[in-house]
């Protein structure tokens, strides 16, 4: 096992204790620390994933391959990460808004559902619709209540589609 | 040593925060928290940090360059490469419990076996909660500020769309720039929702009607055997009322049919294979006219007519220059533009054309001519233009001044006088030097069209009595008859459709609008024409004077024409005219109104009756009044 993990550019399918199942390139493997660096997707930009070995559950060894890694071409701009960094700080702030605490997920689907076309804003666990109108938990049409007649209806309306279509489509979690 | 941490504590992130800041000065393996430059400082060489770290791995080409931790192992090189390369990336990482978190990935502790740094952090997957309940039931929880976990407790690292080398850190720069930028999908956020539908191939209902016949329905579309009337008939009910020969000439089906087709192909090869001078034209038929480097896509693709100057031989010049008249013409050139007597038009009469002695005056504003023509206008409004309905007004050449611009594209006249005419003129002049455009106009970009370059020539004459003004006449279109002129009787008409031919191209030439023209014009296509085509000037730019249109006789009982564009009526209009459709002459004003006005029109009378239609719809395009006194101004139509 371990020649075959120290082999870089290997594909391997390796499903992981925890019910992962995947396939992979070998990056590197780093026996100190366990962690094998596993490359995803090919293109310029990698679904990249760090694995401690002790997860796997069992690896098999699709074919040998190249070392996907061009060491010519490493290059980094700690700047240019840094300000990534910052900016997606920046943009999780905005974000934070976003996410209610202490909501189900199938609220928080409905929150983003919403939010497509209306102004909302958790509030606890309620969602709030344009200022007035209030979606607390069940979250079904029937707990919407608030606002004018017209605003109501609205809201309970796209409530209503965004479930039907929770449910041909399936949640994504 | 950092702090260990677990995080099954609801306050983990509190937890994490205090014990992190308790051991500042004591963590060496984590990873510069804010304003922690001092630790950082030491740790530079070791960990990779994304804010600490100075520069210690810049822009080298070896693999996690800074490092001076003595870790050799190529295999570490790169694990700490990566892993700094998701500095600032969002990850996902997955913990022992099942739980996965998904923050900004900060830090790692490099020197030690890689705990985990992540900002702004979520709980997304509680991974006490086991299978169905683990979505349902999820509740979420605040976003931790900094979480850290702790290298044995996860699993692993998921990171997407990773920019690992430099090809993929260039796109990535691009991109986080743009992601700043509040575009409307940022806004609708519609990136977060991903759930789409799984696609599945349409397949029919088992009641469709097939329709087989239907499945290749661009394959002999002439024998199709599927008539859509009785189709339409059958399953709705609709009778038709569609008759073929309401749209097209009948066709004569008899026993000459055979032959009549074979002398329609035969001819129609002959037009196809007709060389041209227009591009498109051109390249229709398959020749190659690009020898001109000038020609840029514009020109090749467009629709916009720009007075095929550049692509006629010839014509360039002329192009430009009625270009640039044009405003010349409108507003009067300086030149003796005025004496222009828009009443010059000779009318057809004679049969010597359209002379131009002296001044024809065309008025610079004579709405240049036809050249709006559309194409089928061409036949059709040469044909109007020749006419001059009655002319019985003595005829006036139209001397075109030297400033005058002739409106009229010889070229455009030129094409439908080759053709037709060919008698008249049929070799292509060249263009007397002298000849001054001036104002040459307007374009008759339409009446270009029509013509295909090759002749352009054609307007023979030269034989501008006139040497000077040779130039061209400004063709005014005045046309006075009524709108039909007919080309055939050479004494009527003509005045009007001489067009002056542009003085380059073609001297004085008469253009003749249309080839029918021609007939009657010869006479006057010699001379005369060139100075002036009193041809009603249509008000396109450039008016294309038809070298051989008949010389310009007023007619004194002809309807008056209104000036096309004419923003303002003038106050002395008294007569109301009512706003015409597009396809009538704008008429304004009766004869006698004009007369004060157009003082130095010899003619005591207008030229055009105001109710008379005095042009085919073809013609006026931009029309300009003919009566153009200097002072004034100029005045759109108004319709």
């Amino acid at each position: 096992m371990e020649g075959e993990e120290f082999a870089v550019g290997c594909f391997l399918s390796i499903k992981t204790t925890l019910g992962d199942e995947f396939e992979a390139q070998i990056i590197s493997f780093d026996t100190l620390s366990n962690i094998l660096v596993l490359k995803e997707k090919s293109g310029p930009r990698w679904n990249i994933r760090l694995l401690k070995a002790n997860y796997i559950k069992e690896f098999s060894l699709l074919r040998q391959g190249e070392d996907p890694l061009d060491v010519n071409k490493c290059f980094l701009d700690l700047t240019s990460l840094q300000a990534r960094e910052e900016s997606a700080l920046r943009q999780a702030d905005a974000d934070s808004e976003r996410f209610g605490v202490g909501v189900t997920s199938e609220a928080q689907i409905l929150f983003d559902a919403l939010s497509k076309t209306l102004p909302v804003h958790w509030d606890k666990t309620v969602i709030v619709v344009m200022n007035d109108v209030r979606v607390s938990s069940p979250y079904l049409p029937e707990s919407v209540s608030g606002g004018t007649p017209a605003a109501n209806e609205r809201v309970k309306k796209v409530l209503e589609f965004e479930r039907k279509r929770m449910q041909t489509c399936g949640t994504s979690l | 040593m950092y702090v260990l941490i677990s995080w099954n504590n609801d306050k983990i992130e509190e937890m994490n925060m205090q014990q992190v800041v308790l051991s500042k000065s004591s963590a060496n393996g984590f990873g510069r928290r804010r304003g922690d430059r001092e630790v950082g400082a030491r740790l530079e060489n070791k960990v990779l940090l994304g804010k600490s770290n100075q520069g210690r791995i810049q822009t080298t080409g070896s693999l996690a360059g800074g490092k001076t931790g003595g870790y050799e192992s190529s295999s570490r090189d790169r694990l700490v490469y990566l892993t700094t390369c998701l500095i600032g990336h969002p990850v996902e990482v997955h913990v022992k419990s099942g739980s996965i978190y998904t923050g900004i990935f900060h830090a790692t502790d490099a020197e030690n076996d890689f705990g985990i740094i992540l900002k702004m952090a979520r709980l997304i997957k509680d991974g006490t909660l086991r299978g169905h309940k683990a979505i349902t039931e999820f509740v979420s929880k605040a976003p931790s500020k900094m979480l850290i976990i702790p290298a044995k407790e996860f699993v692993q690292v998921i990171a997407k769309d990773v920019a690992v080398t430099r090809d993929g850190f260039a796109s990535e720069l691009q991109l986080e720039k743009h992601q700043e930028i509040l575009i409307d999908s940022v806004i609708s956020q519609s990136r977060h929702f991903e759930v789409e539908r799984e696609l599945e191939p349409w397949v029919p209902d088992e009641d469709d009607p097939r329709c087989p016949e239907l499945e290749n329905i661009f394959d002999g579309t002439w024998n199709r055997n599927w008539d859509q009337f009785e189709t339409n008939q059958k399953l709705f009910g609709v009778k038709s009322t569609f008759n073929e020969e309401l749209y097209t000439t009948k066709l004569e089906r008899g026993p000459q049919t055979g032959e009549l087709e074979k002398e329609a192909t035969r001819i129609a090869r002959e037009i196809e294979g007709e060389e041209t001078g227009d591009l498109h034209l051109a390249e229709e038929r398959g020749f190659d006219l690009h020898d001109n480097l000038d020609i840029d896509e514009e020109m090749r693709f467009s629709s916009v007519y720009r007075g095929r100057g550049a692509d006629d031989s010839g014509y360039e010049e002329e192009e430009d220059i009625m270009l640039d008249s044009h405003n010349i013409e409108t507003f009067g050139d300086s030149s003796d533009s005025l004496s222009r007597k828009s009443v010059d038009f000779t009318c057809s009469q004679s049969s010597d054309g359209v002379r131009m002695p002296s001044s024809s005056s065309l008025v610079d504003e004579v709405p240049s001519f036809q050249a709006a023509i559309g194409a089928d206008a061409n036949d059709s409004g040469f044909n109007d233009q020749a006419r001059q309905p009655a002319c019985e007004l003595p005829s006036k050449s139209f001397s075109v001044s030297d400033s005058g611009a002739s409106r009229i594209e010889d070229n455009l006249l030129a094409e439908h006088g080759g053709s037709s005419d060919a008698n008249e003129f049929a070799e292509k002049q060249s263009p007397p030097e002298n000849l001054q455009l001036s104002n040459s106009v307007e374009s008759q970009s339409l009446l270009n069209d029509k013509i295909d370059g090759s002749d352009k020539a054609g307007p023979s004459a030269n034989h501008t009595t006139q040497a000077p003004s040779n130039s061209l006449s400004k063709v005014s279109e005045k046309p006075s008859s009524s709108g039909e002129l007919s080309e055939g009787p050479a004494s009527s008409n003509v005045t009007g459709k001489k067009y002056s031919v542009n003085s380059r191209g073609r001297p004085g030439s008469s253009t003749s609008s249309n080839s029918d023209r021609v007939g009657s014009v010869s006479a006057s296509s010699g001379p005369g024409l060139s100075p002036s085509s009193s041809m009603g000037s249509l008000s396109s730019e450039k008016s294309t004077l038809n070298p051989h249109a008949k010389e310009f006789k007023l007619n004194p009982n002809a309807k008056s024409f209104t000036p096309s564009q004419m923003p303002v009526r003038p106050p002395y209009y008294q007569t109301q005219v009512p706003p015409l459709p597009h396809t009538h002459m704008p008429v304004s004003f009766g004869p006698v109104l004009f007369n004060p006005q157009v003082a130095p029109i010899q003619s005591p009378q207008a030229y055009f009756h105001p109710n008379g239609p005095q042009y085919g719809q073809q013609m006026f395009l931009g029309q300009r009044q003919v009566y153009y006194q200097p002072e004034m101004q100029y005045k759109g139509r108004n319709y």
